[in-house]
């Protein structure tokens, strides 16, 4: 039933019903309380951090915000989550960070972490938020965010996650990690990988209890899938997987 | 001083004319008494008919009201009044004189003097009253405690005793003296009993037989200086882990004001201390003792304050509970409609929590659920449970937001008897599905829960949304679910610095007989954030808020901050606390004197929590010395499904109840509980003088009440009895002095008014 809900649910997207996708993007982080109407169980929040071969708007703004409002889309049509339906950007040293418990942030390769943002998001992860990294690809880019993971969670290890991880069975049963290209290199049918990112790899941090506080979706692409869904040429079977997956982590977030 | 002034001016004392009936025996005939009268009057009245214009109408009048006053004061005197009386024969008739024999008598309250002594003085055979005594009547001494004793004097006790009955004093004094003359008792105690008899019962039968029961209450009503410690309620049994609050009651006179800790032990070891503060002279105030029941097992749990200086029973500073504390894991079914992190936190906030097991079943989209906590594949694997059996496993249960049209009209009606029926702790919590938006008003989940649902729906389509800064109601101070903090000081100060929380359904009101233990300020409120109440053999309990996980993910908890994981893990605990098993076994009191009896009852149910009569419900005491009892309970046909049996305990000790029930020679379970038997000190608390009790013997059996100070006449009063060998006599009354005094004054005023008028 489920992937007969997502194909439609795709059909929808490229037909261009259901939700008007606007154009413009922020350029920066936007104060949440006159913005975002309070009350909502969940919010698709996208970490808004500093780096350093920033876009003119951020590395973090990568896709946003259509890839978010056509997630929204599909969590909201295929679970029973009450979803705020629109963006929902947040600094990470922002107090208010915390009523916010699922944090989404992407292309990290490039992230260099002011002190406080380290601070608000080692406070974060400890009181029980979840982060999920997307679309950063190579051994330069790991690197580089290992490195920033050492200093907010230094005393916590990266691990691979496991197939039979529950995480992995929350809403979908997801027997494998697929690789998700990016956009441009989907619709032509290239390669999956970017830079020496061959492999895809679902990694974790997990506290003292086994919870998980952060999951990598390194060397993928979870955010084209979402952002292109609608698009005829972009292979459904990746954009299923992001959504599948997606859907995944949020349950998990929500439920561990 | 008025008895005295009474006696001087009427010639006897009160007692005299309150035993006797008024009689003339005037040796003339009372015609010619009354003519005589009337003649003295005639005379009074011509006289001043005389005086003519000297004298004004209503001059005249007053002069004649004095000489018709003095002629009837003569009249009175001559017509022979006199008291009739029934007084004992000497030495016909035996006295009983029963003492307290108990250890409330060696409460030095006299000006230094236990009270066991001035009894001792009082009652000394050489003593005046003794003396007093014995010239009419032939005594009999007793001493009584819990039973009644002969003694050969006062100075033979050794007020020792345990208890003091005073129903079985009275009565056993009756039944010992019942064959022979008896013109009375004499009681000498300071009334503290705490055998919790029936005083009518001998009292009417005393009364009955014309026994008066004469009582001299000795010792003082309010105990200066003192601190006394009682226990009003206390769990018989928690789970491990519980926070557990005790309701004590603390009597204190002549330390007002002064703060002491109250220190709470478990067979040594310190479990909490706070600071109370001393209520003033004499006026009880009650008091709740917070610990957390770490070690699983019965524990003898002492609460105590320490000795003050000066006071009188040191005893009476503490006291003790015995309380089983369970270590297992007791299992809440979590039923959430929506996937929302109340739930991930919650489950977090317990999840090291060893007592207890969240099972939870989330809906995640329509018709699909996620599993979390269960036993095994089956558990669940068809959604909410759809049967008692199935439901009635869990010892509460907790509802997210689901609306009420999820439910058949089975489950709905299921819900509520998993509260009333099964006796189970059910928990709603706030949501958009939650209360009166979820639809509940009008189902059988209405009358269960603790708050008012809205009747109508709201005209506005908006979603209510109202931040809300909550906090604690005076019930919800002192309430354990609370202490989120080690004392109430700091769990106070917690509650006042939390961050504000949300809430997505106004309930504004709490039912009659419920307690609301939080509120929360915010947009129209205040509004219900935190209410609970016991409903047929449960609880249940509204938390309307939607995200208390705030109290966990807020940037202004510290890390190390545990007041998230507390508040929950407490709170479940509350909402399993009573939940009973399908058997359960129960003592009427948790420390007895060897000796004494008990009761021991079970309460047995089948699976289903239907109650059963006829089931076969045998309890296998044993005793500190390993021996095994075989008891078998019945039952007590008051309730359905209730058992009872009498045990009496003969070893001091800790004795454990192992109950067994079945049906058809099918088990239906076992429960075991504990009580110990030792002496249980009840002589020292509540062991001021009774007097209220006291005057209602004397009052109810004809005898008087007295004290130490006022005994002189105690000889005399006790003379004048119906009962026993007796005599009626006649006590003249036409020479009281007041009839005198009378006269004089009458015919004084009399004469000075005519001397004044220039008749005299």
């Amino acid at each position: 039933m489920r992937p007969a809900l997502l194909v439609s649910l795709a059909t929808l997207l490229a037909t261009g019903a259901g939700h008007t996708v606007q154009q413009s993007r922020p350029a920066e982080s936007r104060a949440v309380s006159a913005v975002v109407p309070p009350g909502r169980a969940f919010y698709f929040t996208r970490a808004v951090y500093s780096d350093y071969r920033s876009r003119s708007r951020g590395n973090w703004s990568t896709d946003f915000p259509k890839a978010d409002r056509q997630f929204l889309i599909g969590l909201t049509r295929l679970t029973g989550i009450d979803a705020f339906e629109r963006e929902h950007p947040m600094r990470l040293d922002d107090p208010a960070l915390r009523r916010y418990p699922f944090l989404y942030a992407v292309e990290v390769g490039a992230m260099a972490l002011t002190e406080a943002e380290v601070a608000g998001l080692r406070g974060y992860l400890l009181a029980g938020g979840f982060l999920v990294i997307d679309d950063f690809w190579g051994s330069f880019e790991w690197a580089n965010f290992e490195r920033e993971m050492q200093r907010v969670l230094p005393e916590y290890p990266i691990v691979e996650l496991p197939l039979d991880h529950p995480l992995l069975r929350t809403f979908y049963a997801i027997e494998e990690v697929l690789q998700v290209p990016n956009v441009w290199q989907g619709r032509m049918g290239g390669p999956t990988w970017e830079r020496d990112g061959y492999v895809p790899h679902l990694r974790a941090i997990a506290d003292e209890q086994g919870r998980l506080m952060v999951l990598i979706n390194w060397n993928s692409d979870l955010g084209d899938a979402w952002e292109w869904a609608e698009d005829p040429h972009y292979p459904l079977p990746f954009s299923n997987y992001a959504y599948r997956l997606g859907v995944n982590l949020i349950l998990y977030g929500m439920s561990r | 001083m008025a008895e005295r002034l009474f006696e001087l001016l009427f010639k006897y004392r009160p007692v005299v004319f309150a035993r006797g009936d008024l009689v003339f025996a005037s040796p003339w005939p009372l015609i010619v008494v009354l003519a005589l009268g009337a003649l003295a009057l005639a005379i009074g009245v011509t006289a001043y008919r005389r005086t003519g214009a000297a004298m004004s109408a209503r001059e005249r009048g007053g002069l004649l009201g004095l000489r018709i006053g003095a002629v009837a004061v003569l009249v009175f005197c001559l017509t022979g009044p006199a008291l009739r009386v029934t007084t004992v024969v000497p030495q016909q008739n035996f006295l009983g004189i029963l003492v307290d024999d108990s250890r409330s008598m060696r409460v030095a309250d006299g000006d230094g003097r236990t009270r066991g002594a001035l009894a001792t003085e009082m009652l000394a055979p050489a003593g005046p009253l003794m003396r007093a005594l014995g010239e009419r009547f032939k005594l009999r001494v007793f001493g009584f405690s819990e039973t009644l004793g002969r003694a050969d004097s006062v100075g033979a006790l050794t007020f020792d005793g345990r208890r003091t009955d005073l129903t079985e004093a009275l009565a056993a004094a009756r039944r010992d003296l019942a064959t022979v003359p008896l013109a009375g008792l004499v009681l000498v105690t300071d009334g503290a009993d705490n055998a919790a008899g029936v005083l009518a019962e001998p009292l009417l039968a005393l009364a009955a037989d014309g026994v008066p029961v004469h009582v001299v209450g000795v010792g003082r009503e309010t105990l200066t200086p003192d601190v006394e410690l009682s226990r009003i309620g206390a769990p018989a049994t928690v789970l491990e882990g519980t926070a557990v609050a005790v309701e004590l009651a603390v009597r204190a006179a002549g330390y007002e004001g002064r703060r002491v800790p109250l220190q709470v032990e478990d067979e040594g070891r310190i479990l909490a201390r706070t600071e109370i503060r001393l209520p003033a002279s004499g006026e009880p105030s009650t008091v709740r003792a917070h610990f957390v029941a770490t070690e699983a097992g019965p524990r003898r749990v002492r609460f105590s304050i320490p000795l003050q200086d000066g006071e009188l029973i040191a005893e009476n500073n503490a006291v003790e509970a015995l309380i089983t504390v369970k270590r297992r894991t007791e299992r809440i079914l979590y039923f959430e409609g929506e996937p929302r992190f109340e739930l991930k936190f919650l489950r977090r906030a317990v999840a090291e929590d060893k007592g207890v097991a969240v099972v939870t079943l989330l809906r995640t989209a329509e018709d699909k659920f996620l599993r979390l906590g269960v036993e095994d594949a089956n558990e669940l694997a068809a959604g909410f449970p759809r049967t008692r059996a199935e439901l009635f496993r869990y010892r509460g249960l907790i509802l997210g937001s689901v609306e009420a049209s999820f439910f058949t009209h089975d489950q709905l009606q299921m819900l509520a008897e998993f509260v009333s029926v099964r006796g189970g702790g059910l928990l709603a919590l706030g949501g958009r599905h939650a209360f009166a938006e979820g639809g509940w008003t009008e189902t059988p989940l209405a009358d269960v829960l603790p708050v008012m649902l809205e009747r109508t729906a709201r005209a506005d389509t908006t979603p209510f949304f109202t931040e809300v800064t909550v906090e604690l109601t005076p019930a919800g101070r002192d309430h354990p679910t609370l202490q989120v903090r080690s004392g109430a000081e700091a769990s106070a100060a917690r509650w006042d610095s939390l961050p504000a929380l949300s809430t997505l359904n106004p309930v504004r009101e709490v039912k009659a007989g419920a307690s609301a233990l939080l509120l929360g300020r915010g947009d129209g409120g205040p509004y219900v954030v935190l209410a609970t109440q016991r409903y047929g053999r449960g609880r249940s309990v509204a938390l309307p808020v939607q995200d208390s996980w705030i109290w966990q993910m807020h940037a202004d908890i510290p890390p190390e901050d545990e007041t998230h994981e507390a508040f929950w893990r407490q709170l479940l605990r509350h909402l399993l606390s009573d939940v009973p098993d399908p058997l359960d076994a129960a003592v009427s009191v948790d420390r007895v004197e060897p000796g004494r009896p008990l009761t021991l009852s079970a309460e047995v149910a089948d699976s289903g929590y239907v109650r059963l009569n006829g089931a076969d419900v045998q309890a296998t005491v044993v005793d500190p010395a390993g021996g095994e009892h075989a008891v078998p309970l019945r039952w007590t046909v008051r309730h359905d499904g209730e058992y009872e049996a009498t045990y009496e305990p003969s070893l001091a000790g800790r004795y454990e109840v192992r109950v067994t029930a079945s049906q058809g020679g099918q088990s239906l379970g076992q429960a075991t509980t504990y009580f110990e038997a030792g002496d249980v000190g009840a002589e020292f608390f509540g062991a001021g003088r009774q007097t209220g009790t006291l005057r209602r013997i004397a009052e109810e059996t004809g005898g008087r009440y007295y004290t130490p100070a006022n005994l002189r006449t105690l000889p005399e009063d006790v003379s004048f009895t119906e009962s026993g060998a007796t005599v009626v006599e006649h006590r003249d009354l036409w020479d009281m002095p007041v009839l005198l005094l009378t006269l004089v004054g009458l015919l004084s005023a009399e004469w000075i008014w005519r001397r004044h008028k220039g008749l005299a």
